[in-house]
């Protein structure tokens, strides 16, 4: 009966060409409840001016008070210093703290040493400068609103529930890809799979909503949608790796959950400063001394049949040492303690060959460095130091270029290790076309490092090259989230960890899809969340917490 | 809290990269994606998977070579046109990485970047492609040049269109059914899958007189007012040159009709090493043409740590002289030219600008002066009508040379032929070796006249109706 084999192709080929419409409608929706569920922004209190009578909105949980344009309170008085202290928001109340002013800070006419709690209708003193703290209900005025939060249509979100029903039949249909590939064989190992997968993923949602208690879901929805698409990737390349994979995650989904709780009081965390320093340099040292060298790269730890990245969790620590609150950082300026911190973090990872590793956490300290000091010399100083130590490296150790010989000329070397791998993206994904080839249908996962390294190049063959793109502005998009929520955290601390950990994000996705379609060098670093890996995926759930926690509601509001 | 958002700038630049390489990965998808697509490791085209549902590829004159019939590959029911066309077609694998069915594997399966390389059977759209070679030339140049048993190769070209007439190469085997290559049977198949027309060179021995030829026309103003005694063998910078026999006092066009060793290896001599190569430069011995993207094998002539006595074979090509076939028949093509050289072709263009007659192709490089490619054409005229006789190819007005390459190591010499016929119905250039074989006349000779008066016919050329 040829007609009804038709029918079968064209089901086929309607599920192909499906799959990116709804990978494009997950994605948008995530960040469209991203934007919706919001609270409406009004101020949290007010300061009156008895002199002039005018009154100042205090917009956020960390509000720098001086005579500088850019503080977050302006007060214009020659005898104000230019940042002035710091009126912060916690759990139990309002602290003011001075920022090494002139004149000092005086609360109800006594001065202030550290943080000093602040009533309601207190006065804070600040040098000629009186102000009456006062509700935020008594601020009338209209305010402005970041461009992402501005102009949301009435239309309510999606209702999180929904949104992960969504993304549970998109890795449904992959099942169905998989169980009917060309192979033919195993058709039911999909669907196992998809059992637990699904499994992992209602019971993520359900420990969030209900026993967490936690409002929104939608950041947890986009990495569990990626991770899962990491996880259905592997059915047809290795089905142990497949668990091994949703396992991984599972932990990663409890290491988020850990971080998040850990992270909860913003100043307690200066405490764990030195300890997680010392576990990451630890970490990275101990590598250097027992690391396996794996493509190149002496970054494995093998501990009997276990085996893990230590540079991925050191990935959270360098994070996390970067960022703190808003008085800390303006009292203490001084960048030394984390650029030197940093630059052994960096080195230890250079002498391991694990360059692309040592390339993200470079690019992060850059972000951070920046977001904490805005000071351009320090960066300039800092990228000059990098482009002096990789000239030195070049020149006395140019074996070390050889490396990278094979960059833009790959069709010179698709039979050798300069161009094997990429030639082989690049001949796979343009096979795979707009729609992709199916699920398990591909050639690419031949290829050592497919699931991983390479796996941009993998779903760009298996599902098409449209539903690649999707997933890499997914993570991408990660970043304009984290910067909206920026000024609506509930310290500095979130949200220069969150907008670092997100640019993280953004650096490891352009060497892993760069190097991999060889518009860059470098290969050997992971897709966030979809590459196969065990540490990798851990840590990219780990990472993804400190944007879930500058979201003010993950600690403030609860069902 | 203003700062930090303000500060946070930076990672948009950061993203903004991204976004940017982004737009510049998906450029180079869309401008390379065929490219990219045909490798022979591509497991979505190898084999005859790939095939299944490919399109025919016919000859100038619609027959079919090779088409899908139910799923399976079927070749043209000759025998002789199947095996001739063996490296021109290609098979089912993509051994021949040169042929048509590995080149343009993509296009005959219906590639585009929308739908990829997986599409059911049943929804995929296949294309056809048609090749200027004329299979009946084709098969009558295989015939002749099997019968040798040896490797050989045979072009003949259109040199006013670039149009591909005939490639042949042998050894060959049945693409219906290829033979298993196994340890026993290596070495009966060695290099089967290489096409010689394009990918193999060989020593030219005196063909290469005509690149001796125009170094002399060019740089000795007497050449055609000397004479030469030659006396079989004469002593040249310390060894002997030998000659096939004592021609005698010869003129030049005498020497070059008769190939006489002695006077073109004392020509040599005396042009000296830099004007020979800058010569064999200019003609493009050391470089590669272009065959619809495939670069032909490079020639070889280098005297740079050659004696005077090495200088003089590299005169009459011996020495470590190396040609192409492909090559020396864009040579011989660009004589009949006035110097200009045309790039061959084997796809058959059918857009509407050639169908009106426009040739919009850019034409290739000058090899000769209009002088020199003049002279040549005088003197190559010369050794046919001279020489071999001018009823040589049917009533064509031809211009050759042969030539017989010494190899050494107990093996029989190259015969070559290489020419082209001046008809304005036939504009034809030709090339063809012979690998240890004799004497270019007999052997490459009787495998040119063959593929030119069935090529004459086939083209409807005046001179053999």
């Amino acid at each position: 009966m040829p007609d009804l084999s038709i029918i079968f192709d064209m089901g086929v080929v309607a599920l192909r060409f499906l799959m990116p419409v709804y990978a494009i409608i997950i994605v948008y929706q995530c960040f469209a409840a991203m934007r919706r569920r919001r609270r409406p922004e009004t101020p949290l209190i007010s300061l009156l001016n008895p002199a002039t009578g005018e009154m100042l909105p205090v917009l956020f949980w960390e509000n720098s008070i001086g005579r500088s344009k850019s503080s977050d309170v302006t007060v214009d008085d020659p005898t104000v210093s230019r940042n002035h202290c710091v009126l912060l928001r916690r759990k139990d109340g309002w602290y003011v703290s001075d920022t090494d002013s002139k004149s000092g800070t005086m609360l109800n006419g006594k001065r202030t040493r550290g943080r000093a709690k602040v009533l309601i209708d207190d006065t804070i003193t600040i040098g000629g400068t009186s102000l009456i703290v006062k509700r935020g209900e008594e601020f009338q005025q209209p305010l402005q609103s970041s461009w992402f939060f501005s102009k949301v249509s009435d239309k309510p979100a999606m209702k999180s529930w929904k949104l992960m029903l969504l993304i549970t039949f998109f890795h449904f249909f992959m099942c169905v890809q998989a169980m009917f590939w060309n192979d033919g064989t195993n058709t039911t190992a999909p669907l196992v799979l998809f059992g637990a997968l699904a499994a992992v993923e209602w019971g993520f949602f359900f420990i969030s909503y209900f026993v967490i208690r936690r409002v929104n879901f939608e950041l947890e929805s986009l990495a569990l949608f990626l991770t899962g698409i990491g996880v259905m990737m592997l059915i047809r390349q290795s089905e142990r790796s497949a668990y091994v994979q949703l396992v991984a995650a599972a932990i990663g989904m409890i290491i988020f959950c850990i971080i998040i709780k850990l992270i909860e009081d913003p100043d307690k965390v200066n405490k764990l400063r030195l300890p997680a320093m010392i576990c990451a340099v630890g970490l990275l040292g101990v590598t250097i001394v027992f690391g396996k060298i794996t493509n190149g790269a002496a970054n494995w730890i093998y501990i009997g049949s276990f085996s893990f990245q230590p540079s991925e969790l050191a990935k959270i620590i360098f994070i996390f040492i970067g960022a703190s609150s808003l008085d800390v950082l303006m009292t203490k300026k001084n960048l030394l303690e984390y650029i030197i911190f940093s630059a052994v973090c960096v080195g230890l990872l250079a002498l391991m060959g694990d360059f692309g590793t040592a390339l993200i956490f470079f690019v992060t300290f850059l972000l951070t460095a920046f977001m904490r000091s805005g000071d351009f010399k320090t960066i300039i100083l800092a990228v000059a130091a990098a482009i002096f130590g990789v000239t030195f490296v070049l020149k006395f150790k140019p074996y070390v270029a050889d490396r990278f010989s094979g960059w833009r000329h790959v069709w010179e070397h698709t039979q050798d290790n300069l161009g094997y791998q990429q030639a082989r993206v690049l001949t796979y994904m343009a096979s795979g076309g707009l729609f992709g080839v199916g699920i398990g249908n591909g050639f690419l996962k031949q290829v050592a490092a497919s699931e991983s390294d390479l796996v941009f190049g993998l779903v760009s063959e298996e599902m098409g090259v449209i539903v690649a793109f999707t997933l890499a502005v997914a993570v991408g998009a990660m970043f304009i989230y984290a910067r909206a929520i920026t000024t609506r955290s509930r310290s500095t601390f979130y949200s220069i960890s969150a907008c670092c950990a997100a640019g993280l994000f953004v650096v490891q996705l352009s060497l892993n899809v760069f190097g991999a379609t060889d518009v860059l060098p470098l290969t050997g670093v992971t897709f966030p969340f979809v590459s196969a890996g065990g540490s990798s995926i851990m840590s990219c759930w780990g990472l993804v917490a400190f944007i879930k926690a500058a979201d003010e509601r993950t600690y403030s509001v609860k069902r | 809290m203003k700062k930090i958002l303000r500060r946070s700038t930076l990672i948009y630049i950061v993203a903004l990269a991204f976004i940017g390489g982004l737009g510049y990965l998906a450029f180079e998808l869309v401008t390379g994606a065929d490219d990219w697509v045909d490798q022979a490791y591509n497991a979505h085209i190898a084999g005859d998977g790939g095939l299944a549902q490919a399109g025919a590829i016919y000859d100038r004159n619609g027959t079919a070579l090779a088409q899908t019939v139910d799923g399976k590959r079927v070749y043209n029911e000759s025998e002789s046109v199947r095996k001739s066309l063996l490296h021109v077609v290609g098979d089912d694998s993509l051994n021949i990485s040169t042929a048509v069915q590995s080149m343009y594997r993509s296009q005959l399966i219906g590639y585009n970047l929308v739908f990829g390389l997986n599409m059911p059977e049943s929804l995929r759209a296949s294309h056809d492609i048609k090749l200027t070679v004329d299979s009946a030339t084709c098969a009558a140049a295989y015939d002749v040049l099997a019968a040798y048993n040896k490797k050989g190769a045979c072009v003949i070209y259109n040199y006013k269109t670039g149009e591909v007439i005939c490639s042949v190469s042998t050894m060959a085997y049945d693409p219906q059914a290829p033979p298993e290559i196994t340890e026993d049977n290596e070495s009966e198949y060695e290099g089967v899958y290489l096409d010689n027309v394009l990918s193999s060179t060989f020593t030219p021995g005196s063909i290469f007189k005509i690149v001796t030829s125009a170094a002399a026309i060019e740089n000795i103003p007497d050449l055609y007012d000397r004479t030469w005694v030659c006396n079989g063998s004469e002593n040249i910078g310390g060894s002997e040159v030998t000659c096939t026999e004592t021609h005698g006092t010869l003129t030049y066009k005498e020497a070059m009709a008769h190939s006489c060793n002695i006077v073109f290896a004392k020509l040599a001599v005396e042009l000296g090493s830099d004007t020979m190569t800058k010569t064999a430069e200019k003609i493009g011995i050391n470089s590669s043409f272009d065959v619809d993207g495939i670069k032909t094998a490079k020639g070889s002539y280098d005297v740079s740590d050659a004696n005077e006595n090495q200088l003089g074979w590299s005169g009459v090509g011996q020495y470590n002289d190396k040609v192409n076939p492909m090559q020396m028949a864009i040579i011989c093509g660009s004589i009949a030219n006035g110097g200009k050289a045309t790039n061959p072709t084997l796809i058959k263009d059918e857009s509407i600008l050639s169908a009106l007659g426009i040739n919009y192709k850019s034409s290739g490089q000058e090899l000769f002066s209009s002088d020199t490619a003049t002279k040549l054409d005088d003197v190559m005229r010369y050794t046919v009508s001279d020489y071999y006789g001018d009823n040589l190819f049917g009533g064509l007005t031809v211009c050759a040379k042969t030539g017989t390459g010494e190899v050494g190591d107990d093996k029989n010499p190259n015969g070559w032929m290489v020419g082209y016929s001046k008809d304005e119905d036939c504009p034809l250039a030709f090339a063809c070796v012979v690998q240890d074989s004799g004497f270019g006349f007999q052997y490459a000779g009787p495998v040119v006249e063959a593929a030119m008066i069935q090529a004459a016919k086939s083209l409807g050329a005046s001179a053999v109706q």
